[in-house]
């Protein structure tokens, strides 16, 4: 008897002591989370001004950051330009061409590797067949541009709209296909101008979640866009962008720099949990409006 | 013609009367199988023009499968063969020759849910015509018009045409996508549970319909309701675990069954 | 009858020709689509392609030395991959071993503990780690977490732990344990593999406890309140019930945080301090394949670049089997779940 309720009682303080540590456990993420959020917020408001974004980097601790705000909006324009059409349709032939086929399952699971792999590999494999080539081109002047930072941040986004495309058109009840195809109305028809727009608002959230993803992308632009100190709107040139800014000004010695690059992480962080936020509005609206 | 409608409604039925309407589509020796599965066991029936054929049983029993293979739609799945023959005006239409654009531009079908696509209310009845015929906008207006009325629901919707079809409520939709299904002018009309997801007023509407459209189509209604069949229907089937048990005109079946499973399953003892 | 069949014959072939067209037109939208899927193949492809073809020359230069030398030195032009190796091996290791116990234990208290009210925020908050952009996470760890580092936890584990305490009395610990080498440094900054493996944990958390929240749902309540019923506690059917039943998907999530870990550039690079040396002790600067490349690659040429991207092959090809095995592995509990 003394046995078992000293059992019980061991039972009990070990499921006491687990469940605390669980609590700890979040404790301590939630933390680090409210850490991070207010040190970027502190330091990069405390450093906001005007001239951010208004003058360029060219003019170092006086100026600002405009030239790679206007570098990641072009840069972030040409990656989601090339990511969704190209996402959007293979998500589609996974969804409704190759759902069970080997090749399918394959491409799929592929995606998903590609989904996480290392940002900085891609970047490199954008290098070797966009800089190297056009460098050749151009007799040996190393030709970075936007138009390749616009590439690598493409392959970044690509998985994301493939998958999320994927996931949503399967979610397209198949009453709906049957109901158009027995009108005769044929396959790509019924793709096209039924089931994307079916899942369009899912589609969107994947697209939106993409453009978060690839504008806090610093790596894979290093050696594709390189980084520019003055203001340009062609993509053939090299481009700076703001985390790449980030970075650079982040890792100089001087005092002001370092502020900047604070008040750009704002900016950048900002957007980021902006367009996450806006993603999920578009995904609850959407499903509040099918229902 | 008479030759094939004797031969193909059931034995027993054939027997007791004479038939009802020239044959619009005959069945021949169907089988079904699915991944292997035999669900349709040597079907043979004769289903007569303009008149509204209902197909009862008791659920898994093949019923909704047999009206999913009068258009074919079965094929959009994988690993779904179908073995026999269904003669609609003289031709095979399970012949792999026979296009499915002119299949389905004769066949038309309504499903269990509503099932609206994401446009307007317009544009969901348009939708399915402009694939099959270039109309001037005039003329276009006038079919969907046409359309709407004849689903009794063009003075519901008259003034919000633009308006997407997903505001409609559950009966509206069905009836939509009856509009939908009528105007590309079939022969035939299938409907599979039409009623099931709607409340009793919307499913009295939807019945009423049913009536009004046998003057000018060939309908096959799939039900679970079996005073639905008794209500609204010339002809039905009653079918059983894959095979078809009698086929007879209504009052026949709802008042003397030929069959033991029939009556049983008339009478609520099972199923 | 015999005008009806007349008039339906006469739309036939018009009939017949535009089943021909969509027949075509459908083939041609396969096509496409089935060549933007093909796509996503020749990414991963390129991407293998493109850095085993860059690094062609450092392979060919040093073959499997490369992978075993500890020597990266741009002035006598020979590179050895084992530094960065071991600082991404290393940094990602640390990073696991931090996180996984507190994924788990936030997955556990999204699942079971938390009042319902509050677990969707909280679970989205902590998803909100997922969502902040890394570079971000390199300033916070160079800024404010490796100077935090460096003052308040650093020299505690140096002086009770490591083998270079500041007042040279040896504790117990460092004179008796593996612990001493591990944490005996005289570097005076917070950088370093341990900082860099936390800011990783860091990163990782979000993925791996959604992961395992989302597995931990799976489970039928069939089985937990079996469990419930036969008195157990909430802790044993979490560790005896839920944890066995998803196992697979558990070590699927944390393999795929291994993989995200691994192929961290930003966060890494700031807080690594980026020193080609190897060092036992992990309080000591590194590098990592990913911020050696970051670091380097702008300014390199000749053999240094194709030693980079030699690196950068290697890493890829690494991530790659980890997230394979990841992918694998949360396969596993979905096709559960289908039968």
């Amino acid at each position: 008897m003394a046995g078992n309720s000293m059992l019980y009682s061991k039972r009990r303080i070990k499921n006491i002591i687990a469940l605390s540590l669980s609590v700890v456990a979040t404790l301590i993420g939630l933390v680090f989370l409210a850490w991070i959020l207010w040190e970027t917020l502190q330091q990069g408001i405390a450093a906001l001004k005007p001239q951010l974004f208004i003058k360029i980097t060219a003019y170092g601790e006086d100026g600002g950051l405009a030239n790679a705000m206007v570098g990641s909006f072009i840069i972030n324009l040409i990656g989601i330009l090339i990511a969704t059409p190209i996402g959007v349709l293979a998500g589609t032939w996974l969804a409704e061409y190759a759902n069970g086929t080997k090749l399918g399952e394959s491409i799929r699971f592929l995606n998903d590797i590609l989904l996480s792999a290392p940002s900085i590999v891609l970047g490199l494999f954008v290098y070797t067949i966009i800089v190297l080539p056009s460098t050749s081109l151009t007799n040996g002047s190393t030709t970075f541009s936007g138009w390749a930072g616009g590439v690598a941040l493409a392959l970044i986004a690509l998985p994301v709209i493939v998958r999320t495309s994927d996931e949503m058109l399967r979610l397209v009840p198949s009453t709906l296909r049957e109901a158009s195809l027995s009108l005769g109305i044929p396959q790509w028809k019924l793709t096209t101008q039924i089931l994307i727009r079916a899942a369009r608002s899912g589609i969107i959230t994947g697209v939106l979640l993409a453009l978060a993803r690839i504008s806090g992308e610093t790596a894979p632009l290093l050696f594709t866009a390189f980084g520019n100190n003055y203001m340009t709107f062609n993509p053939s040139d090299k481009m700076s962008s703001l985390p790449q800014m980030i970075y650079q000004y982040a890792n100089d010695p001087g005092e002001g720099l370092h502020a900047i690059a604070w008040a750009g992480a704002f900016v950048l962080t900002m957007f980021v949990l902006l367009l996450s936020l806006a993603s999920r509005l578009v995904l609850s609206r959407s499903k509040v409006s099918h229902d | 013609m008479t030759e094939s409608a004797a031969a193909g409604i059931h034995p027993q039925s054939a027997a007791t009367h004479a038939p009802i309407a020239p044959t619009k589509l005959t069945v021949r020796d169907l089988h079904f199988y699915y991944n292997g599965f035999h669900a349709l066991k040597g079907i043979n029936m004769d289903i007569p023009e303009k008149k509204v054929t209902a197909i009862i049983g008791p659920s898994g029993c093949g019923k909704s499968t047999l009206l999913r293979i009068f258009n074919r739609i079965y094929a959009i799945y994988p690993k779904l063969e179908a073995k026999g023959e269904i003669v609609l005006d003289g031709e095979n239409i399970l012949d792999s020759r026979y296009s499915m654009n002119r299949l389905r531009s004769k066949v038309g079908m309504v499903f269990q849910k509503p099932v609206p696509f994401p446009m307007t209310i317009f544009e969901n009845v348009a939708y399915g015509i402009r694939h099959h015929e270039k109309l001037s906008r005039a003329d276009m207006d006038i079919r969907v018009e046409q359309a709407l009325r004849s689903a009794a629901l063009w003075d519901e919707v008259k003034d919000k045409l633009k308006q997407s079809a997903l505001g409609l409520s559950g009966g509206q939709q069905q009836r939509l996508c009856i509009a939908r299904g009528i105007a590309l002018k079939p022969e035939v009309l299938l409907l599979d549970e039409p009623t099931s997801a709607l409340d009793p007023i919307a499913t009295g509407r939807i019945e009423q319909l049913v009536e009004e459209l046998k003057s000018e189509y060939t309908i096959v209604i799939v039900t679970h309701n079996m005073q639905q069949a008794a209500r609204c229907s010339d002809l039905t089937a009653f079918m059983y675990l894959g095979e078809l048990i009698e086929f007879d005109r209504t009052e026949q079946i709802f008042t003397k069954p030929g069959k033991k499973q029939t009556e049983d399953y008339i009478t609520g003892r099972f199923g | 009858m015999q005008a009806n069949v007349g008039a339906v014959d006469a739309t036939v072939p018009q009939q017949e020709a535009r089943a021909r067209r969509d027949a075509r037109h459908d083939r041609l939208f396969s096509w496409l689509l089935k060549g933007c899927a093909l796509l996503v193949l020749a990414c991963l492809l390129g991407a293998a392609g493109a850095t085993l073809w860059g690094g062609r020359h450092a392979f060919g230069t040093f073959g499997w030395h490369f992978l075993v030398s500890d020597a990266w030195d741009p002035g006598s032009d020979t590179y050895g991959a084992l530094v960065p190796v071991y600082g991404t091996l290393m940094t990602s290791f640390i990073a696991l071993v931090i996180a996984v116990p507190i994924s788990f234990g936030i997955a556990l208290y999204l699942s079971e503990v938390a009042p319902p009210w509050l677990r969707t925020p909280v679970a989205s908050a902590i998803e909100l780690l997922a969502g902040i952009p890394s570079i971000i996470y390199g300033m916070w760890g160079l800024f404010i977490f490796a100077p935090f580092f460096a003052d308040h936890i650093k020299p505690w584990l140096t002086n009770y732990l490591g083998n270079k305490p500041d007042d040279g009395k040896l504790s117990w610990v460092a004179q008796h344990t593996f612990l001493g080498k591990l944490f005996g440094s005289d570097y005076p900054f917070g950088a370093s593999i341990l900082t860099a493996g936390i800011v990783l944990a860091v990163m990782i958390i979000p993925f791996i406890s959604s992961v395992m929240r989302e597995v931990f749902q799976t489970v039928p309540s069939r089985l937990k309140e079996s469990a419930y019923a036969l008195g157990s506690s909430t802790w044993e059917v979490s560790w005896d019930i839920v944890l066995p039943y998803t196992r697979s998907a558990v070590i699927g999530g944390i393999f795929l945080g291994l993989g995200r870990a691994l192929g961290e550039t930003m966060a890494v690079t700031f807080v690594l301090g980026n020193a080609m040396q190897l060092s036992a002790s992990i309080l000591d600067p590194g590098a990592s394949i990913a911020s050696t490349i970051a670091n380097q690659f702008s300014e390199a040429a000749g053999l240094q670049k194709s030693s980079l991207m030699a690196l950068a092959f290697l890493l890829f090809v690494v991530t790659f089997i980890v997230l394979l095995i990841a992918r694998w592995m949360l396969r596993q509990l979905a096709h559960k779940e289908g039968r």
